[in-house]
Protein backbone atom coordinates (compact mmCIF):
# COMPACT_ATOMS: atom_id res chain seq x y z
CA UNK A 1 0.00 0.00 0.00
CA UNK A 2 1.04 3.35 -0.50
CA UNK A 3 -0.26 5.57 1.82
CA UNK A 4 -3.00 7.24 -0.47
CA UNK A 5 -6.46 6.45 0.63
CA UNK A 6 -8.21 3.62 -1.93
CA UNK A 7 -10.79 5.13 -4.33
CA UNK A 8 -13.86 4.20 -4.54
CA UNK A 9 -16.80 4.29 -6.92
CA UNK A 10 -20.46 3.85 -6.01
CA UNK A 11 -22.63 2.70 -8.59
CA UNK A 12 -26.33 2.39 -6.73
CA UNK A 13 -30.11 3.43 -7.49
CA UNK A 14 -30.89 4.60 -4.06
CA UNK A 15 -29.25 8.29 -2.86
CA UNK A 16 -29.75 7.57 0.37
CA UNK A 17 -27.95 4.12 0.15
CA UNK A 18 -25.21 6.24 -1.64
CA UNK A 19 -24.49 8.79 0.88
CA UNK A 20 -24.90 5.72 4.19
CA UNK A 21 -22.04 4.13 2.26
CA UNK A 22 -20.16 7.55 2.14
CA UNK A 23 -21.19 7.98 5.93
CA UNK A 24 -19.24 4.79 6.76
CA UNK A 25 -16.12 5.60 4.97
CA UNK A 26 -15.42 8.76 5.78
CA UNK A 27 -16.10 7.67 9.79
CA UNK A 28 -13.52 5.10 9.52
CA UNK A 29 -10.82 5.87 11.68
CA UNK A 30 -8.03 5.21 9.40
CA UNK A 31 -9.34 7.42 6.86
CA UNK A 32 -8.34 4.47 4.58
CA UNK A 33 -10.95 5.14 1.56
CA UNK A 34 -12.51 7.98 -0.29
CA UNK A 35 -15.24 8.09 -2.33
CA UNK A 36 -14.47 9.64 -5.93
CA UNK A 37 -17.72 9.22 -7.78
CA UNK A 38 -20.95 7.92 -7.92
CA UNK A 39 -24.53 7.22 -9.85
CA UNK A 40 -27.32 5.17 -10.83
CA UNK A 41 -25.72 4.07 -14.34
CA UNK A 42 -22.56 2.25 -14.77
CA UNK A 43 -21.61 3.78 -17.95
CA UNK A 44 -22.44 7.66 -16.51
CA UNK A 45 -19.84 6.57 -13.56
CA UNK A 46 -17.48 4.85 -15.35
CA UNK A 47 -17.36 8.38 -17.38
CA UNK A 48 -16.89 10.11 -14.23
CA UNK A 49 -13.87 10.45 -12.09
CA UNK A 50 -14.90 7.03 -10.91
CA UNK A 51 -13.67 6.13 -14.25
CA UNK A 52 -10.24 5.11 -13.00
CA UNK A 53 -11.01 3.97 -9.09
CA UNK A 54 -9.61 1.55 -7.68
CA UNK A 55 -12.78 -0.33 -6.10
CA UNK A 56 -15.95 -0.18 -7.57
CA UNK A 57 -19.30 -0.45 -5.14
CA UNK A 58 -22.17 -2.18 -7.65
CA UNK A 59 -25.70 -2.85 -6.86
CA UNK A 60 -26.74 -5.32 -8.49
CA UNK A 61 -30.42 -3.95 -8.88
CA UNK A 62 -30.03 -0.43 -10.73
CA UNK A 63 -33.67 0.68 -11.36
CA UNK A 64 -36.42 -1.89 -13.21
CA UNK A 65 -32.61 -4.13 -14.14
CA UNK A 66 -30.59 -6.58 -12.45
CA UNK A 67 -27.13 -6.24 -13.91
CA UNK A 68 -25.58 -9.98 -12.88
CA UNK A 69 -24.22 -9.90 -16.33
CA UNK A 70 -22.46 -6.92 -16.42
CA UNK A 71 -20.16 -8.18 -13.37
CA UNK A 72 -18.12 -10.08 -15.93
CA UNK A 73 -17.68 -7.24 -18.25
CA UNK A 74 -16.54 -4.78 -15.59
CA UNK A 75 -14.03 -7.31 -14.30
CA UNK A 76 -12.90 -8.62 -17.45
CA UNK A 77 -11.73 -4.63 -18.21
CA UNK A 78 -9.82 -4.94 -14.72
CA UNK A 79 -11.78 -3.57 -12.45
CA UNK A 80 -11.74 -4.82 -9.03
CA UNK A 81 -15.18 -4.43 -8.18
CA UNK A 82 -17.45 -5.26 -4.89
CA UNK A 83 -20.89 -6.00 -5.22
CA UNK A 84 -22.76 -4.80 -2.61
CA UNK A 85 -26.94 -6.10 -2.75
CA UNK A 86 -29.65 -7.53 -1.27
CA UNK A 87 -30.12 -10.37 -3.44
CA UNK A 88 -27.83 -12.49 -1.06
CA UNK A 89 -28.72 -16.05 -1.15
CA UNK A 90 -26.09 -18.29 -2.47
CA UNK A 91 -26.30 -18.66 -5.64
CA UNK A 92 -26.73 -15.22 -6.29
CA UNK A 93 -23.68 -14.48 -3.92
CA UNK A 94 -21.85 -17.97 -6.33
CA UNK A 95 -22.56 -16.27 -9.57
CA UNK A 96 -20.46 -12.84 -8.93
CA UNK A 97 -17.84 -14.42 -7.28
CA UNK A 98 -17.69 -16.61 -10.86
CA UNK A 99 -18.53 -13.88 -12.72
CA UNK A 100 -14.83 -12.64 -10.94
CA UNK A 101 -16.61 -9.95 -8.36
CA UNK A 102 -13.84 -9.32 -5.65
CA UNK A 103 -15.83 -9.69 -3.00
CA UNK A 104 -19.63 -9.70 -1.87
CA UNK A 105 -21.41 -7.54 0.82
CA UNK A 106 -25.38 -8.67 1.73
CA UNK A 107 -27.16 -5.32 2.59
CA UNK A 108 -27.86 -7.18 5.38
CA UNK A 109 -24.40 -7.47 7.09
CA UNK A 110 -22.88 -4.23 4.90
CA UNK A 111 -21.86 -1.65 7.78
CA UNK A 112 -19.24 -3.30 9.92
CA UNK A 113 -17.78 -4.51 7.12
CA UNK A 114 -17.84 -2.35 4.31
CA UNK A 115 -14.26 -0.72 4.67
CA UNK A 116 -12.43 -3.65 5.63
CA UNK A 117 -13.88 -5.34 2.55
CA UNK A 118 -13.03 -2.12 -0.26
CA UNK A 119 -9.51 -1.95 1.40
CA UNK A 120 -8.70 -5.54 1.15
CA UNK A 121 -9.82 -5.91 -2.17
CA UNK A 122 -8.07 -2.69 -3.48
CA UNK A 123 -4.68 -4.40 -2.36
CA UNK A 124 -5.76 -7.53 -4.08
CA UNK A 125 -6.35 -9.68 -0.90
CA UNK A 126 -9.45 -12.23 -0.71
CA UNK A 127 -12.00 -10.74 1.43
CA UNK A 128 -14.88 -13.30 2.65
CA UNK A 129 -17.88 -11.26 4.33
CA UNK A 130 -20.31 -13.82 6.13
CA UNK A 131 -22.52 -13.99 3.44
CA UNK A 132 -19.80 -15.18 1.01
CA UNK A 133 -18.91 -17.57 4.17
CA UNK A 134 -22.37 -19.08 3.73
CA UNK A 135 -22.42 -19.70 0.01
CA UNK A 136 -19.36 -21.10 -0.07
CA UNK A 137 -20.61 -23.52 2.76
CA UNK A 138 -23.04 -24.46 0.33
CA UNK A 139 -21.07 -25.10 -2.56
CA UNK A 140 -17.45 -25.98 -1.66
CA UNK A 141 -16.97 -29.71 -0.27
CA UNK A 142 -13.01 -29.48 -0.31
CA UNK A 143 -12.77 -27.49 2.64
CA UNK A 144 -11.01 -28.96 5.96
CA UNK A 145 -13.03 -29.40 8.97
CA UNK A 146 -10.98 -26.59 10.32
CA UNK A 147 -11.81 -24.00 7.63
CA UNK A 148 -15.36 -25.63 7.56
CA UNK A 149 -15.70 -24.92 10.89
CA UNK A 150 -14.46 -21.13 10.80
CA UNK A 151 -16.81 -20.53 8.08
CA UNK A 152 -19.94 -22.46 9.49
CA UNK A 153 -18.86 -19.39 12.88
CA UNK A 154 -18.11 -16.72 10.32
CA UNK A 155 -21.46 -16.80 8.60
CA UNK A 156 -23.41 -17.37 11.52
CA UNK A 157 -21.39 -14.42 13.69
CA UNK A 158 -20.42 -10.51 13.78
CA UNK A 159 -16.88 -10.19 14.38
CA UNK A 160 -13.69 -12.62 13.41
CA UNK A 161 -12.70 -12.01 16.44
CA UNK A 162 -15.48 -13.69 17.85
CA UNK A 163 -15.15 -17.10 15.55
CA UNK A 164 -11.08 -17.09 17.00
CA UNK A 165 -12.35 -17.01 20.38
CA UNK A 166 -14.80 -19.72 19.93
CA UNK A 167 -12.55 -21.70 17.77
CA UNK A 168 -9.71 -21.01 20.15
CA UNK A 169 -7.42 -19.51 17.78
CA UNK A 170 -5.49 -16.22 17.13
CA UNK A 171 -8.03 -13.71 15.07
CA UNK A 172 -5.36 -13.92 11.99
CA UNK A 173 -5.59 -17.76 11.94
CA UNK A 174 -8.98 -17.74 12.07
CA UNK A 175 -9.14 -14.85 9.02
CA UNK A 176 -6.07 -17.19 7.34
CA UNK A 177 -8.36 -20.01 7.18
CA UNK A 178 -11.47 -18.19 6.01
CA UNK A 179 -9.66 -16.55 3.04
CA UNK A 180 -7.65 -19.77 2.28
CA UNK A 181 -11.65 -21.38 1.64
CA UNK A 182 -11.93 -18.42 -0.55
CA UNK A 183 -8.80 -19.39 -2.39
CA UNK A 184 -9.74 -22.85 -2.43
CA UNK A 185 -12.77 -22.23 -3.87
CA UNK A 186 -11.26 -19.80 -6.43
CA UNK A 187 -8.59 -22.18 -7.69
CA UNK A 188 -11.83 -24.97 -8.19
CA UNK A 189 -11.43 -22.67 -11.19
CA UNK A 190 -13.95 -20.88 -13.19
CA UNK A 191 -12.63 -17.90 -15.60
CA UNK A 192 -12.19 -14.55 -13.28
CA UNK A 193 -10.00 -12.21 -13.90
CA UNK A 194 -9.47 -10.64 -10.25
CA UNK A 195 -8.76 -14.47 -9.54
CA UNK A 196 -4.83 -14.36 -10.95
CA UNK A 197 -4.63 -11.69 -8.14
CA UNK A 198 -5.50 -14.44 -5.65
CA UNK A 199 -2.96 -16.78 -7.36
CA UNK A 200 -0.49 -14.98 -5.34
CA UNK A 201 -1.75 -15.47 -2.61
CA UNK A 202 -2.51 -19.21 -2.82
CA UNK A 203 0.92 -19.52 -3.39
CA UNK A 204 2.48 -17.61 -0.73
CA UNK A 205 0.10 -20.28 1.27
CA UNK A 206 1.37 -23.09 -0.23
CA UNK A 207 -2.06 -24.32 -1.78
CA UNK A 208 -0.59 -24.09 -5.57
CA UNK A 209 2.55 -25.26 -6.26
CA UNK A 210 4.40 -23.31 -9.06
CA UNK A 211 4.12 -26.21 -11.51
CA UNK A 212 0.46 -25.88 -11.35
CA UNK A 213 0.82 -21.91 -12.81
CA UNK A 214 0.18 -23.09 -16.23
CA UNK A 215 -2.60 -24.82 -15.98
CA UNK A 216 -4.11 -22.22 -13.74
CA UNK A 217 -3.38 -19.84 -16.51
CA UNK A 218 -4.19 -21.54 -19.20
CA UNK A 219 -7.80 -22.38 -17.49
CA UNK A 220 -8.20 -18.64 -16.54
CA UNK A 221 -7.56 -17.66 -20.12
CA UNK A 222 -10.64 -20.11 -21.86
CA UNK B 1 -56.20 -57.10 -12.10
CA UNK B 2 -57.61 -55.54 -9.46
CA UNK B 3 -56.05 -54.49 -6.05
CA UNK B 4 -59.34 -55.35 -4.12
CA UNK B 5 -58.18 -57.99 -1.25
CA UNK B 6 -61.99 -59.60 -1.83
CA UNK B 7 -61.12 -60.42 -5.54
CA UNK B 8 -57.70 -61.50 -5.40
CA UNK B 9 -58.70 -64.13 -2.64
CA UNK B 10 -61.63 -65.11 -4.05
CA UNK B 11 -59.42 -65.38 -7.76
CA UNK B 12 -57.30 -67.44 -5.49
CA UNK B 13 -59.43 -70.09 -4.46
CA UNK B 14 -61.09 -69.99 -8.10
CA UNK B 15 -57.87 -70.72 -9.41
CA UNK B 16 -57.28 -73.44 -7.29
CA UNK B 17 -60.57 -75.07 -7.95
CA UNK B 18 -60.18 -74.78 -11.65
CA UNK B 19 -56.43 -76.66 -11.44
CA UNK B 20 -58.54 -79.56 -9.30
CA UNK B 21 -61.16 -79.86 -12.52
CA UNK B 22 -58.19 -80.08 -15.00
CA UNK B 23 -56.30 -82.91 -12.69
CA UNK B 24 -59.47 -84.72 -11.95
CA UNK B 25 -60.67 -85.00 -15.77
CA UNK B 26 -56.82 -85.73 -16.72
CA UNK B 27 -56.31 -88.68 -14.20
CA UNK B 28 -60.09 -90.13 -15.17
CA UNK B 29 -58.84 -90.16 -18.97
CA UNK B 30 -55.15 -91.39 -18.14
CA UNK B 31 -56.03 -93.25 -15.30
CA UNK B 32 -59.27 -95.04 -16.14
CA UNK B 33 -60.44 -94.55 -19.86
CA UNK B 34 -57.10 -95.76 -20.77
CA UNK B 35 -56.94 -98.66 -19.39
CA UNK B 36 -59.91 -99.85 -19.98
CA UNK B 37 -59.71 -99.18 -23.83
CA UNK B 38 -56.21 -100.89 -23.72
CA UNK B 39 -57.88 -104.20 -21.76
CA UNK B 40 -60.55 -104.24 -24.25
CA UNK B 41 -58.51 -103.58 -27.27
CA UNK B 42 -59.89 -106.57 -28.68
CA UNK B 43 -63.12 -106.44 -27.90
CA UNK B 44 -64.21 -103.50 -30.23
CA UNK B 45 -65.24 -104.23 -33.67
CA UNK B 46 -63.84 -100.95 -34.67
CA UNK B 47 -60.35 -100.80 -32.83
CA UNK B 48 -60.16 -97.46 -35.31
CA UNK B 49 -63.02 -95.71 -33.54
CA UNK B 50 -61.92 -96.44 -29.80
CA UNK B 51 -58.24 -94.77 -31.10
CA UNK B 52 -60.27 -91.93 -32.44
CA UNK B 53 -62.35 -91.51 -29.60
CA UNK B 54 -59.73 -91.42 -27.05
CA UNK B 55 -57.32 -89.26 -28.77
CA UNK B 56 -60.30 -86.63 -29.54
CA UNK B 57 -61.55 -86.72 -25.66
CA UNK B 58 -58.05 -85.87 -24.93
CA UNK B 59 -57.93 -82.71 -27.37
CA UNK B 60 -61.06 -81.88 -26.41
CA UNK B 61 -59.68 -81.68 -22.63
CA UNK B 62 -55.87 -80.52 -23.34
CA UNK B 63 -58.00 -77.26 -25.25
CA UNK B 64 -60.60 -76.80 -22.09
CA UNK B 65 -57.94 -76.93 -19.78
CA UNK B 66 -55.68 -74.53 -21.45
CA UNK B 67 -58.83 -71.96 -22.47
CA UNK B 68 -59.52 -72.01 -18.70
CA UNK B 69 -56.33 -71.92 -17.18
CA UNK B 70 -55.08 -69.03 -19.84
CA UNK B 71 -58.48 -67.33 -19.45
CA UNK B 72 -59.35 -67.73 -23.14
CA UNK B 73 -62.38 -67.25 -24.96
CA UNK B 74 -65.55 -68.14 -24.41
CA UNK B 75 -66.99 -68.68 -27.58
CA UNK B 76 -65.09 -72.28 -27.81
CA UNK B 77 -67.42 -73.78 -24.88
CA UNK B 78 -70.14 -75.45 -27.12
CA UNK B 79 -67.72 -76.53 -30.20
CA UNK B 80 -65.70 -78.27 -27.48
CA UNK B 81 -68.84 -79.84 -26.16
CA UNK B 82 -70.08 -81.13 -29.09
CA UNK B 83 -66.58 -82.50 -29.72
CA UNK B 84 -66.98 -84.50 -26.66
CA UNK B 85 -70.36 -85.78 -27.60
CA UNK B 86 -68.43 -87.29 -30.75
CA UNK B 87 -66.26 -89.35 -28.13
CA UNK B 88 -70.14 -90.40 -27.58
CA UNK B 89 -70.81 -91.62 -30.58
CA UNK B 90 -67.23 -92.95 -31.74
CA UNK B 91 -67.00 -95.08 -28.81
CA UNK B 92 -70.80 -96.56 -30.28
CA UNK B 93 -69.19 -96.99 -33.46
CA UNK B 94 -66.33 -98.69 -31.91
CA UNK B 95 -68.25 -101.44 -29.92
CA UNK B 96 -72.04 -101.56 -30.68
CA UNK B 97 -73.15 -104.50 -28.66
CA UNK B 98 -71.09 -103.14 -25.56
CA UNK B 99 -72.98 -99.92 -25.57
CA UNK B 100 -73.84 -99.60 -21.44
CA UNK B 101 -70.61 -102.69 -20.71
CA UNK B 102 -67.36 -101.25 -19.22
CA UNK B 103 -65.13 -100.73 -23.22
CA UNK B 104 -67.74 -97.81 -23.66
CA UNK B 105 -66.34 -95.44 -20.98
CA UNK B 106 -67.40 -92.36 -22.99
CA UNK B 107 -70.66 -92.06 -20.93
CA UNK B 108 -69.62 -90.43 -17.45
CA UNK B 109 -66.35 -89.13 -18.80
CA UNK B 110 -67.48 -86.91 -21.04
CA UNK B 111 -69.27 -84.93 -18.15
CA UNK B 112 -65.70 -84.39 -17.06
CA UNK B 113 -64.33 -82.58 -19.96
CA UNK B 114 -67.86 -80.73 -20.00
CA UNK B 115 -66.73 -79.83 -16.11
CA UNK B 116 -63.76 -77.65 -17.51
CA UNK B 117 -65.47 -76.56 -20.84
CA UNK B 118 -68.01 -74.86 -19.24
CA UNK B 119 -66.52 -73.64 -15.79
CA UNK B 120 -66.62 -70.35 -16.90
CA UNK B 121 -70.53 -70.25 -17.78
CA UNK B 122 -74.19 -70.84 -15.86
CA UNK B 123 -74.45 -74.41 -14.36
CA UNK B 124 -77.51 -74.71 -16.68
CA UNK B 125 -75.12 -75.24 -19.73
CA UNK B 126 -73.44 -78.65 -17.93
CA UNK B 127 -76.78 -79.80 -16.69
CA UNK B 128 -77.45 -79.38 -20.85
CA UNK B 129 -74.65 -80.64 -21.72
CA UNK B 130 -75.56 -83.67 -19.56
CA UNK B 131 -78.99 -83.88 -20.96
CA UNK B 132 -77.72 -84.17 -24.40
CA UNK B 133 -75.07 -86.78 -23.34
CA UNK B 134 -78.35 -88.98 -21.56
CA UNK B 135 -80.10 -88.81 -24.74
CA UNK B 136 -77.61 -89.98 -27.09
CA UNK B 137 -77.11 -93.36 -24.33
CA UNK B 138 -80.92 -93.71 -24.51
CA UNK B 139 -80.62 -93.45 -28.70
CA UNK B 140 -78.13 -95.47 -28.50
CA UNK B 141 -79.23 -98.04 -26.20
CA UNK B 142 -82.63 -98.07 -28.64
CA UNK B 143 -80.72 -98.50 -31.97
CA UNK B 144 -78.54 -101.22 -30.98
CA UNK B 145 -81.47 -102.73 -28.78
CA UNK B 146 -80.10 -102.99 -25.93
CA UNK B 147 -83.29 -102.47 -23.85
CA UNK B 148 -83.16 -105.02 -21.06
CA UNK B 149 -83.63 -104.10 -17.84
CA UNK B 150 -80.13 -105.17 -17.12
CA UNK B 151 -78.98 -102.91 -19.45
CA UNK B 152 -81.22 -99.84 -18.15
CA UNK B 153 -80.41 -100.29 -14.62
CA UNK B 154 -76.42 -100.19 -16.04
CA UNK B 155 -77.35 -96.89 -17.51
CA UNK B 156 -78.84 -95.20 -14.96
CA UNK B 157 -76.16 -96.54 -12.41
CA UNK B 158 -73.20 -95.16 -14.57
CA UNK B 159 -75.17 -91.73 -15.61
CA UNK B 160 -76.03 -90.66 -12.03
CA UNK B 161 -72.92 -92.20 -10.56
CA UNK B 162 -70.89 -89.53 -13.11
CA UNK B 163 -73.35 -86.81 -13.21
CA UNK B 164 -73.49 -86.26 -9.06
CA UNK B 165 -69.88 -86.06 -8.91
CA UNK B 166 -69.36 -83.47 -11.78
CA UNK B 167 -72.52 -81.47 -10.94
CA UNK B 168 -71.45 -81.77 -7.10
CA UNK B 169 -68.15 -80.53 -7.90
CA UNK B 170 -68.76 -78.04 -9.99
CA UNK B 171 -71.87 -76.28 -7.64
CA UNK B 172 -69.02 -76.91 -4.84
CA UNK B 173 -65.94 -75.32 -6.51
CA UNK B 174 -68.38 -71.79 -7.47
CA UNK B 175 -69.59 -72.05 -3.71
CA UNK B 176 -66.52 -72.43 -2.40
CA UNK B 177 -65.92 -69.13 -3.98
CA UNK B 178 -68.36 -66.51 -3.39
CA UNK B 179 -67.73 -67.54 0.28
CA UNK B 180 -64.25 -66.99 0.39
CA UNK B 181 -65.35 -63.32 -1.48
CA UNK B 182 -67.53 -62.89 1.38
CA UNK B 183 -64.93 -64.11 3.96
CA UNK B 184 -62.94 -61.84 2.17
CA UNK B 185 -65.05 -58.55 1.99
CA UNK B 186 -65.92 -59.05 5.39
CA UNK B 187 -61.89 -58.74 6.40
CA UNK B 188 -61.51 -56.18 4.71
CA UNK B 189 -64.15 -54.00 6.17
CA UNK B 190 -62.93 -55.24 9.38
CA UNK B 191 -59.38 -53.82 8.33
CA UNK B 192 -60.99 -50.77 7.26
CA UNK B 193 -62.42 -50.49 10.86
CA UNK B 194 -59.14 -50.85 12.66
CA UNK B 195 -57.49 -48.49 10.33
CA UNK B 196 -60.24 -45.91 11.01
CA UNK B 197 -59.82 -46.41 14.53
CA UNK B 198 -56.26 -45.83 15.08
CA UNK B 199 -56.42 -43.00 12.78
CA UNK B 200 -59.14 -41.28 15.18
CA UNK B 201 -56.90 -42.89 18.72
CA UNK B 202 -53.81 -41.11 16.99
CA UNK B 203 -55.78 -37.31 16.14
CA UNK B 204 -56.98 -37.41 19.39
CA UNK B 205 -53.44 -37.91 21.16
CA UNK B 206 -51.97 -36.07 19.04
CA UNK B 207 -54.48 -33.17 20.38
CA UNK B 208 -54.22 -34.21 23.86
CA UNK B 209 -50.29 -33.90 23.74
CA UNK B 210 -50.37 -30.47 22.11
CA UNK B 211 -53.26 -29.64 24.70
CA UNK B 212 -50.25 -30.41 27.81
CA UNK B 213 -47.45 -28.33 25.27
CA UNK B 214 -50.09 -25.19 25.67
CA UNK B 215 -50.47 -26.17 28.92
CA UNK B 216 -46.64 -26.08 29.53
CA UNK B 217 -46.30 -23.23 27.45
CA UNK B 218 -48.26 -20.92 28.83
CA UNK B 219 -49.87 -22.16 31.91
CA UNK B 220 -47.74 -21.29 34.62
CA UNK B 221 -46.69 -17.52 33.32
CA UNK B 222 -50.54 -16.68 33.47
CA UNK B 223 -50.86 -17.81 36.95
CA UNK B 224 -47.98 -15.70 37.85
CA UNK B 225 -49.31 -12.63 35.99
CA UNK B 226 -52.75 -13.63 37.53
CA UNK B 227 -51.09 -13.84 41.23
CA UNK B 228 -50.27 -10.36 40.47
CA UNK B 229 -46.61 -10.85 38.92
CA UNK B 230 -45.54 -7.22 36.88
CA UNK B 231 -46.10 -7.13 33.64
CA UNK B 232 -43.76 -4.78 32.67
CA UNK B 233 -40.70 -6.54 34.15
CA UNK B 234 -38.83 -7.06 31.61
CA UNK B 235 -38.43 -11.08 32.64
CA UNK B 236 -42.02 -11.39 32.43
CA UNK B 237 -41.89 -9.87 29.02
CA UNK B 238 -39.04 -11.80 27.72
CA UNK B 239 -41.38 -14.97 28.90
CA UNK B 240 -43.91 -13.78 27.64
CA UNK B 241 -42.70 -13.47 24.07
CA UNK B 242 -41.34 -17.01 24.10
CA UNK B 243 -44.31 -18.08 24.92
CA UNK B 244 -45.99 -16.54 22.45
CA UNK B 245 -43.42 -17.78 20.02
CA UNK B 246 -43.58 -21.23 21.37
CA UNK B 247 -47.20 -21.12 20.30
CA UNK B 248 -47.02 -20.19 16.96
CA UNK B 249 -44.49 -22.80 16.62
CA UNK B 250 -46.85 -25.28 17.83
CA UNK B 251 -49.48 -23.79 15.22
CA UNK B 252 -46.53 -23.85 12.30
CA UNK B 253 -45.71 -27.62 13.17
CA UNK B 254 -49.45 -28.94 11.86
CA UNK B 255 -49.08 -26.92 8.58
CA UNK B 256 -47.92 -28.90 5.60
CA UNK B 257 -45.51 -26.77 3.73
CA UNK B 258 -42.29 -28.02 1.68
CA UNK B 259 -39.69 -26.61 4.82
CA UNK B 260 -41.24 -26.99 7.56
CA UNK B 261 -37.79 -25.96 10.15
CA UNK B 262 -37.66 -22.88 8.37
CA UNK B 263 -41.73 -22.22 8.78
CA UNK B 264 -41.51 -23.00 12.90
CA UNK B 265 -38.25 -20.49 12.66
CA UNK B 266 -39.97 -17.76 10.74
CA UNK B 267 -43.37 -18.23 12.68
CA UNK B 268 -40.72 -17.54 15.85
CA UNK B 269 -39.36 -14.75 13.89
CA UNK B 270 -42.89 -13.13 13.33
CA UNK B 271 -43.53 -12.57 17.09
CA UNK B 272 -39.96 -11.06 17.63
CA UNK B 273 -40.92 -8.74 14.67
CA UNK B 274 -43.78 -7.56 15.68
CA UNK B 275 -42.31 -6.63 19.20
CA UNK B 276 -39.73 -4.23 16.73
CA UNK B 277 -37.37 -6.73 16.40
CA UNK B 278 -35.82 -6.33 13.17
CA UNK B 279 -34.76 -9.95 12.20
CA UNK B 280 -32.85 -11.44 9.47
CA UNK B 281 -33.03 -15.19 8.20
CA UNK B 282 -30.47 -16.60 6.13
CA UNK B 283 -31.05 -20.11 5.03
CA UNK B 284 -27.81 -21.80 3.09
CA UNK B 285 -28.10 -25.15 1.53
CA UNK B 286 -31.47 -27.50 1.92
CA UNK B 287 -32.60 -29.06 4.92
CA UNK B 288 -33.62 -32.36 4.88
CA UNK B 289 -36.56 -33.77 6.55
CA UNK B 290 -36.82 -34.00 9.99
CA UNK B 291 -38.87 -35.24 12.59
CA UNK B 292 -41.20 -32.91 14.56
CA UNK B 293 -39.29 -33.52 17.92
CA UNK B 294 -35.95 -33.22 16.60
CA UNK B 295 -37.09 -29.71 14.77
CA UNK B 296 -38.46 -28.85 18.00
CA UNK B 297 -35.27 -29.56 19.84
CA UNK B 298 -33.50 -27.25 16.80
CA UNK B 299 -35.61 -23.88 17.22
CA UNK B 300 -36.33 -24.41 21.47
CA UNK B 301 -32.81 -22.61 22.12
CA UNK B 302 -33.31 -20.00 18.70
CA UNK B 303 -37.10 -19.08 19.78
CA UNK B 304 -35.60 -18.66 23.08
CA UNK B 305 -32.78 -16.19 22.04
CA UNK B 306 -35.22 -14.40 19.29
CA UNK B 307 -37.56 -13.74 22.08
CA UNK B 308 -34.81 -11.77 24.56
CA UNK B 309 -33.62 -9.64 21.41
CA UNK B 310 -33.85 -6.25 21.88
CA UNK B 311 -34.00 -4.57 18.45
CA UNK B 312 -31.75 -6.66 16.18
CA UNK B 313 -31.94 -10.70 15.69
CA UNK B 314 -30.07 -12.67 12.75
CA UNK B 315 -30.61 -16.10 12.59
CA UNK B 316 -28.70 -18.59 10.53
CA UNK B 317 -29.61 -21.76 8.72
CA UNK B 318 -26.84 -23.96 7.50
CA UNK B 319 -27.93 -27.74 6.63
CA UNK B 320 -27.30 -30.50 4.66
CA UNK B 321 -28.46 -34.20 4.82
CA UNK B 322 -25.45 -35.00 7.35
CA UNK B 323 -25.90 -31.75 9.50
CA UNK B 324 -28.29 -28.87 10.05
CA UNK B 325 -27.15 -26.24 12.34
CA UNK B 326 -29.34 -23.49 13.27
CA UNK B 327 -27.93 -19.73 14.83
CA UNK B 328 -28.89 -16.73 16.65
CA UNK B 329 -26.86 -13.69 17.29
CA UNK B 330 -28.84 -11.29 18.94
CA UNK B 331 -28.58 -8.51 21.20
CA UNK B 332 -30.13 -9.64 24.42
CA UNK B 333 -29.76 -10.53 27.85
CA UNK B 334 -28.53 -13.94 29.17
CA UNK B 335 -31.21 -16.47 28.84
CA UNK B 336 -31.63 -19.72 30.50
CA UNK B 337 -31.10 -22.71 27.97
CA UNK B 338 -31.60 -25.97 28.71
CA UNK B 339 -29.94 -28.70 26.81
CA UNK B 340 -32.33 -30.45 24.47
CA UNK B 341 -32.29 -33.86 23.54
CA UNK B 342 -30.98 -34.82 19.99
CA UNK B 343 -29.15 -31.36 19.26
CA UNK B 344 -25.82 -30.03 20.34
CA UNK B 345 -26.43 -26.73 22.01
CA UNK B 346 -23.59 -23.93 22.33
CA UNK B 347 -23.83 -20.54 23.28
CA UNK B 348 -21.37 -17.51 23.91
CA UNK B 349 -21.35 -13.98 24.56
CA UNK B 350 -19.78 -11.17 23.23
CA UNK B 351 -20.66 -7.68 25.08
CA UNK B 352 -23.99 -7.73 24.60
CA UNK B 353 -24.24 -9.51 22.10
CA UNK B 354 -25.69 -13.43 22.37
CA UNK B 355 -24.75 -16.07 20.42
CA UNK B 356 -26.46 -19.72 20.07
CA UNK B 357 -26.37 -22.56 17.84
CA UNK B 358 -27.96 -25.68 17.84
CA UNK B 359 -26.67 -28.04 15.86
CA UNK B 360 -27.97 -31.85 14.78
CA UNK B 361 -25.50 -34.23 13.42
CA UNK B 362 -27.08 -37.18 11.25
CA UNK B 363 -26.24 -40.53 10.15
Amino acid sequence: MTGLPVTVGIIEDHPVVVDGVTTWINADPGQRAVVVGSGADVDEVLAGPAGAADVLLLDLHLGETVVVDRVAELCTAGRRVVVYSGMDDPDTILAVLEAGASAFLSKHEAGGHCVDTIVAVATDRPYVTPSVAGALLSEAPHLSAQERTALLLWFQSMSKASVARRMGLSEATVRQYIDRARVKYAKLGRPAPTKTALLARAIEDGLIRADEIREYRSHAAE
Amino acid sequence: MTAEPSVVVAERYARGATVAAVVIAGFWHLGYDSVVTVANWGVYTRQWAAAVGWVLYLVVGVAGAVLLLRGGSRRWAWPLGVAALAVDVLLVLAAPAQVILPPNWAWGAVGWVAVIVFWRHRAAHLVAFLVADTALLVVSMVAVDAGSSQHVSRAIMVLLGAFTLQLGYNFGGHGLRTAAGWAARDSAARTEATARRAAAEAVAEDRAQRYRELHRATATLLAELAAGADPADPAIRRRAAAGAARLRRLMAETDDVPDPLLHELRAGADVAERRGVQVSLSVVGTVPQLPVDLRRALTEAPILGLSAARSVARVTVVASQQEVAVAVVADAPPVRLSQPRGVDLTHDRDGDQLWLETRWTGG
